[in-house]
Formats: C-alpha cells, sequence, structure tokens
C-alpha cells in the first residue's frame, strides 16, 4: 500500500442512532453521520460521507454525481437542530439526547450561501456551525462545511424552534 | 442641569450622526430599495412603515450587534419599531 496513512475518523461525540433521537428526519433525508463535537446551545461539528449509493446522485447528475448545494445547507440546518435539542435535552434529563424530536421547528432563512467546490462521492465532509442571537422565536445560525483543508460552503441561516410542540 | 448650547448642539449633531448611521445599516444589510436619507425618524420599521418582517428583525438585531456592539433581545423588541427607538437602544446601551 501506497501513500499517507488514512487518519482515523474522529470520535464520535454523538452517534447516528443518538442524533435521530433529537431530529424528526428521517431516510432519505436524515442527512449527518456523527456529531463530533458538541456544545448545546452554541456550536457542534458532524461529518458526513458522500457515497454513491446515496440516491439522490442517481438524479443529481446522470454521469456527473455530485452532492446538491442545498443539501450542504440542509446539513447545517440539520446540525443548528442538534445544537438547541441537545440543549433542551441537557436542561430537562441533564444528558446530551433524549426524544425531543419535536421541538425541531422551521427553517426561516437562508441568507448568503456560498457554494466554494464541490462535493463528490468518496468525500467525508466536515460541518460546523455556530448559534447566533436569537429574536422572537428565530435563531440565527453561521455554517460551513469544508472537505479536507477546503471549505466548501458557508452560509447563514435562520431556523425556528418549537417551545410548545 | 442646565445644558449649555455649544453641549446641545453637539449632541443634536451626534444622535443626528447616529441616525444616519443606523438608516445606513438598515439599507445596506437587510437589501432595501430605498433612499437611507428617505426613512424618517419616527417611521415604523415594520407593517405600514419600512414592511420589515420578524426575519428582518433578527438581521436587523445582528448588524446592530455587529455594528455598534449593542446586543438587542427579546427584552428589547419595543426598540424595534422606529428608528428614533431604535437610537435610543444604542444610546442607551453605550452611555
Amino acid at each position: 500500500m501506497t501513500g499517507q496513512p488514512l487518519s482515523a475518523p474522529a470520535r464520535a461525540v454523538l452517534t447516528a442512532d443518538e442524533i435521530a433521537r433529537l431530529l424528526p428526519h428521517r431516510h432519505p433525508f436524515f442527512l449527518l453521520d456523527r456529531i463530533t463535537a458538541l456544545e448545546p446551545g452554541a456550536s457542534a461539528e458532524a461529518l458526513k460521507n458522500v457515497t454513491a449509493s446515496d440516491g439522490v446522485l442517481a438524479g443529481h447528475f446522470p454521469g456527473r454525481m455530485l452532492y446538491p448545494g442545498v443539501l450542504l445547507v440542509e446539513c447545517v440546518a440539520q446540525l443548528a437542530a442538534v445544537i438547541y435539542g441537545s440543549a433542551a435535552a441537557q436542561s430537562s434529563t441533564g444528558d446530551l439526547v433524549a426524544d425531543v424530536a419535536d421541538r425541531v421547528g422551521y427553517l426561516a432563512e437562508i441568507r448568503q450561501a456560498k457554494f466554494m467546490k464541490p462535493v463528490f462521492p468518496g468525500d467525508q465532509v466536515v460541518f460546523r456551525a455556530q448559534s447566533g442571537p436569537r429574536l422572537g422565536g428565530l435563531i440565527s445560525v453561521n455554517g460551513q462545511a469544508s472537505v479536507g483543508r477546503e471549505l466548501v460552503m458557508t452560509a447563514r441561516l435562520a431556523v425556528t424552534e418549537l417551545d410548545q410542540p | 442641569m442646565v445644558m449649555t448650547l455649544d453641549e446641545a448642539t453637539r449632541r443634536a449633531t451626534a444622535r443626528q450622526d447616529l441616525c444616519s448611521q443606523v438608516k445606513q445599516l438598515l439599507v445596506d444589510r437587510l437589501s432595501l430599495d430605498v433612499d437611507p436619507q428617505a426613512i424618517g425618524d419616527d417611521q415604523p420599521l415594520f407593517g405600514r412603515g419600512l414592511e420589515l418582517d420578524s426575519i428582518d428583525t433578527l438581521e436587523l438585531a445582528m448588524a446592530v450587534e455587529d455594528t455598534f456592539g449593542v446586543t438587542v433581545t427579546d427584552d428589547d423588541t419595543q426598540s424595534l419599531l422606529s428608528l428614533n427607538r431604535l437610537v435610543d437602544h444604542i444610546e442607551g446601551a453605550r452611555a
């Protein structure tokens, strides 16, 4: 075997099964594989492995598979839901994970989304999101995605959380 | 305490400058298709005024924090009703 040894993927702070307790999303719209850093209510980091077997790549595009930019934005929105869902779980149970998926609200705004490089099957995408000011039920979120050392997407979002589902 | 004419003039000028800065900030950050100088100091920002919505409110709060270092929280939402109230809030927080 030649080349650099592969580094091990970052250790899971939350596994995919644990993420599924925080989010209402399910296949084919459950997009994050692993949470690798988490500060509830403030910030988080996640991994997503893009694979050719993902059904969306069959249509985007035949003969030229690339991961849709809008789904990179959706990954940041789901990571935002992990940030505030884990905060809700922690305040109610003391644990990072609880069945709080019904608190997830809506994506209210996508602002300044930039897509710097395409993402292909085989890429491991690292997402980072930081929660910003909250006002009137809206939460601002800054997000970015990178593959290796290269930034592939940045976006600012506004999302909502349902206090009384 | 009685204010001197010079002091009153200085404060009025500073207030006017701050109003102009906030108007420019509104237009720039919310991509409004209006001349900043056409925004009245008492014009409502929402509804029949500049017709901003709740999502714009969040952006405006972030812009004020970024530019003036002044936070706007759910307890301060009255300060977003008009430009004058917003400028009052910024001046009060900086005092």
